[in-house]
């Protein structure tokens, strides 16, 4: 029950004055109380709607506040050398201090993610139309993006480097590889969604295989799609990443991972976590940036976005 | 029996506003219908009842040229619309489900035939049929916001925005409350005056209301039973006792026809059996 300690001594003063007047007058007592509870239901019940809303925000707030509190006291409490876990605060300063050269790193990583992440869409749901054409092209053309899905990225990626001259290209091989998959196979799964009741009303008003695509089954595999895309934005971050790592010295002046490499030959590990910080943060933001896309495209129309009244 | 003008209504054309000729739709191996004939008056509601599984959406789906498009189904035949050999391009199609598109507004849904057609939409003659279908000022909301009946009164709007001689209805108004699909009889009964309409019904009062004639399509292979042409003219009063009486009659023939098809099936699950 969401009653206020100060409705609850209402409640009990109100038993206490009902209570000498003895049995006769028990029932107008609840009715009285009753009354009280149907007045105040509709604001204890925004009151809590309200509580809820702020509780969802400060809890974890507090709670992650609390982890890196906690890892700053380990760490000079502890006196742990920052070559072995750095604190907070020494990643928070190396991060400002070599901003210079993390943020041009970060600039490439972002780079080979967002290009790789282009060059899926486009392929994506470009290969998905053409599934959709024809199901021998499905069928015969499949297995392929399994096989690419499958293979781990990092078993791949030395060769693509050895086959690859330009390493760009190369990152970006690798990265488009791992983002491709759940945009192809989420907007084949989109497009073949649209209801077959709309398919024979579109044939029945004559509507072209353009048209039934351009107003029926791309706009029924939006959803889809973007719920593809929110993966894929993560996945090409990641691709990117790993591709650098394998790439390894050959990355020379490359993104994020090269530095995190090479503060690691050179013992500097808060700079390692600054760079991890950042890959982090970017992956957050990039997560964060197609959900609120996908939140303004479908509020106005597909039930996952749709405020009801329960 | 099968061959049917429509004596009591008076109407002698010489053409059919829809015309079936040995027409026969076998499904996976399975015999829908054989060897129908069907013939519609121009201008008449004619409402098709019978048990659940008989056919009638099929026969519906067969004269929309909608049944040919599974590898499964085997279509022959001759279909003819006003006296010629049958084209889509007359017909038009108000289905259970409402069939909006839900990134649609309200208005743009109604005029999607003409957009389909690459023709400019007539936006003020959907505005008018959106305001006789009682839904004015809803042009811009999306079906999400809307109730059941008003989605289906936006696909009727749609209906009779593409404003063809012939239309078919496939249980249009079943999954609706029972005051909104009273209220949308009368609707549809008079904006589809004139309008040669087959309307596929479960419920014999929603055909006695608003139907010119009623086809009884019953068996496997399902035929056509003698048809009902109730006295007066649409649209009804369901209180009257004639209607109550053809009510009852109709529903002792649905009822005998469903116990003759459940026979029929466990007859023929006993064959298999053997």
């Amino acid at each position: 029950m969401n009653v206020s300690p100060a409705e609850r001594s209402n409640n009990a003063r109100a038993k206490r004055a009902a209570a000498p007047s003895g049995q006769s007058n028990a029932g107008s007592t609840t009715s009285i109380l009753e009354e009280e509870a149907v007045k105040s239901g509709p604001d204890l019940r925004a009151a809590a709607a309200r509580r809820e809303r702020l509780l969802r925000i400060i809890l974890p707030v507090v709670i992650l506040t609390a982890a890196i509190l906690g890892w700053e006291a380990m760490v000079r409490i502890k006196e742990i050398p920052h070559y072995i876990l750095p604190a907070p605060s020494l990643i928070l300063e190396t991060l400002v201090k070599d901003w210079a050269v993390l943020s041009v790193s970060l600039v490439k990583t972002l780079e080979i993610t967002f290009a790789a992440l282009a060059v899926a869409v486009a392929g994506g749901v470009g290969l998905a139309v053409l599934f959709t054409q024809s199901k021998w092209i499905e069928i015969s053309f499949f297995p392929f993006a399994v096989i690419l899905q499958v293979t781990p990225i990092i078993a791949i990626a030395p060769l693509i480097l050895i086959y690859v001259d330009t390493i760009p290209v190369a990152l970006l091989i690798c990265a488009w590889i791992v983002a491709f998959f759940p945009i192809l196979s989420n907007t084949t799964l989109g497009l073949n969604s649209a209801d077959h009741n709309l398919r024979n009303l579109f044939q029945l008003y004559g509507a072209t295989r353009w048209q039934t695509l351009r107003y029926l089954r791309l706009p029924a595999a939006m959803p889809y799609f973007l719920g593809g895309l929110k993966i894929a934005g993560g996945l090409a971050l990641i691709g990117a990443i790993v591709a650098e790592f394998a790439a390894g010295s050959a990355g020379r002046g490359a993104g994020l991972a090269y530095r995190i490499l090479e503060s690691g030959y050179r013992l500097n590990i808060p700079r390692m976590f600054a760079a991890l910080l950042l890959i982090s943060v970017t992956g957050i933001l990039i997560f964060l940036t197609f959900s609120l896309l996908s939140h303004l495209m479908l509020r106005k129309w597909h039930e996952s976005a749709i405020k009801r009244e329960n | 029996m099968t061959d049917v003008s429509a004596p009591s209504n008076n109407v002698q054309n010489a053409i059919s506003g829809i015309s079936l000729r040995s027409a026969s739709l076998s499904y996976e191996g399975k015999v829908v219908f054989e060897d129908l004939d069907l013939d519609l008056p121009v201008g008449h509601m004619t409402c098709l009842l019978g048990p659940s599984g008989v056919g009638k959406s099929s026969l519906l789906r067969y004269i929309a040229g909608l049944s040919g498009n599974g590898a499964e189904a085997t279509v022959s035949g001759r279909l003819l619309f006003n006296g010629t050999e049958g084209s889509k391009a007359d017909v038009a199609y108000l289905a259970q489900q409402d069939l909006l598109l839900p990134w649609l507004n309200v208005l743009d849904n109604v005029m999607l035939g003409s957009r389909l057609r690459g023709v400019r939409p007539d936006c003020g003659r959907a505005s008018a049929l959106l305001e006789r279908v009682g839904l004015r000022g809803q042009e811009k909301s999306r079906p999400a916001s809307l109730s059941g009946g008003m989605r289906q009164r936006v696909a009727l709007a749609r209906t009779l925005m593409e404003d063809r001689p012939i239309v078919l209805m496939d249980e249009p108004f079943s999954a609706l409350d029972a005051i909104t699909r009273f209220e949308l009889q009368e609707l549809a009964s008079s904006l589809l005056a004139g309008k040669t309409t087959l309307l596929v019904t479960h419920d014999p009062l929603e055909a006695l209301r608003i139907g010119h004639r009623l086809l009884l399509l019953t068996g496997s292979p399902a035929r056509f039973e003698t048809p009902i042409d109730p006295p007066s003219e649409p649209l009804r009063d369901a209180g009257t006792v004639e209607v109550a009486a053809l009510q009852a009659a109709i529903m002792e023939r649905l009822t005998a026809a469903k116990h003759q098809a459940r026979a029929a099936s466990s007859n023929a699950q006993i064959q298999a059996g053997q």
